[in-house]
């Protein structure tokens, strides 16, 4: 997905984990990749992708989702996984962006 | 121990179907696909029950337990463990996303919003607490 962010694309990862990862992984990626923490899962909430007691110790997680905003915010592109095993291809993903209007 | 190649047969597939599937799991094609594990699962119980309609030994029962176990396991899992139930729809194509404002690894924070007129904006949703 790094290369999406050489095309100026920016990958913002969200999950409820702190602890994911390090600031240094972070850096090391690129500038365009930031992880960002959404602890209280608002976000995730107000997002819809709320997976209730998903986790392996009963925790609310997020469901994994891929969604592709346009310059103007707006969702051009939604994965949403009925299945915790399922990752969206990033092969589909960078073809969403590369679609988008300039 | 030749003449019960079949039985053989079914447990080194039910064996490369869990291993296949482990270490490919980076592999998009694999990893979106777990019904492939359950249908190589199938075939060996296939092929360890013909065997055992044929010669009723203990090497084609072993083989039969073995893919039947792991294919009701595998069932379970993927069609009952694994599945997330459905939700709202909040986002629809076509339509802007909510607004947000979220710490980064430093602690900074980035909201969305920032974005807008400059870059699209690629959001990936992930489970965390591995």
């Amino acid at each position: 997905m790094t290369e999406l962010g050489d095309q100026g694309v920016q990958i913002l990862a969200i999950s409820p984990d702190p602890n994911e990862k390090s600031q240094e992984l972070a850096r090391k990626l690129h500038a365009r990749y930031r992880f960002l923490t959404d602890q209280d899962l608002a976000v995730t909430r107000r997002y819809g992708l709320l997976h209730a007691h998903g986790g392996h110790k009963g925790q609310d997680v997020a469901r994994p989702t891929t969604v592709v905003l346009d310059r103007r915010g707006v969702v051009r592109w939604l994965e949403l996984a009925d299945s915790i095993q399922i990752r969206p291809d990033p092969i589909d993903v960078a073809r969403a962006v590369r679609q988008l209007p300039q | 121990m030749i003449r019960y190649w079949p039985a053989l047969v079914s447990v080194l597939l039910s064996i490369a179907a869990i291993a296949g599937y482990a270490t490919l799991l980076r592999v998009p094609a694999i990893r979106n696909h777990p019904e492939l594990y359950l249908l190589v699962f199938a075939a060996a119980a296939g092929i360890a029950g013909a065997a055992t309609w044929r010669a009723a030994r203990w090497p084609n029962f072993v083989a039969l337990g073995l893919s039947v176990v792991l294919l009701i396991l595998g069932g379970y899992f993927n069609f009952v463990l694994a599945k997330i139930p459905p939700a709202a729809a909040v986002l629809r194509v076509g339509e802007p996303a909510p607004d947000f404002t979220l710490p980064d690894a430093s602690g900074a924070a980035v909201s969305l919003a920032s974005f807008r007129e400059r870059t699209p904006v690629v959001l990936v949703f992930y489970r965390g607490y591995w």
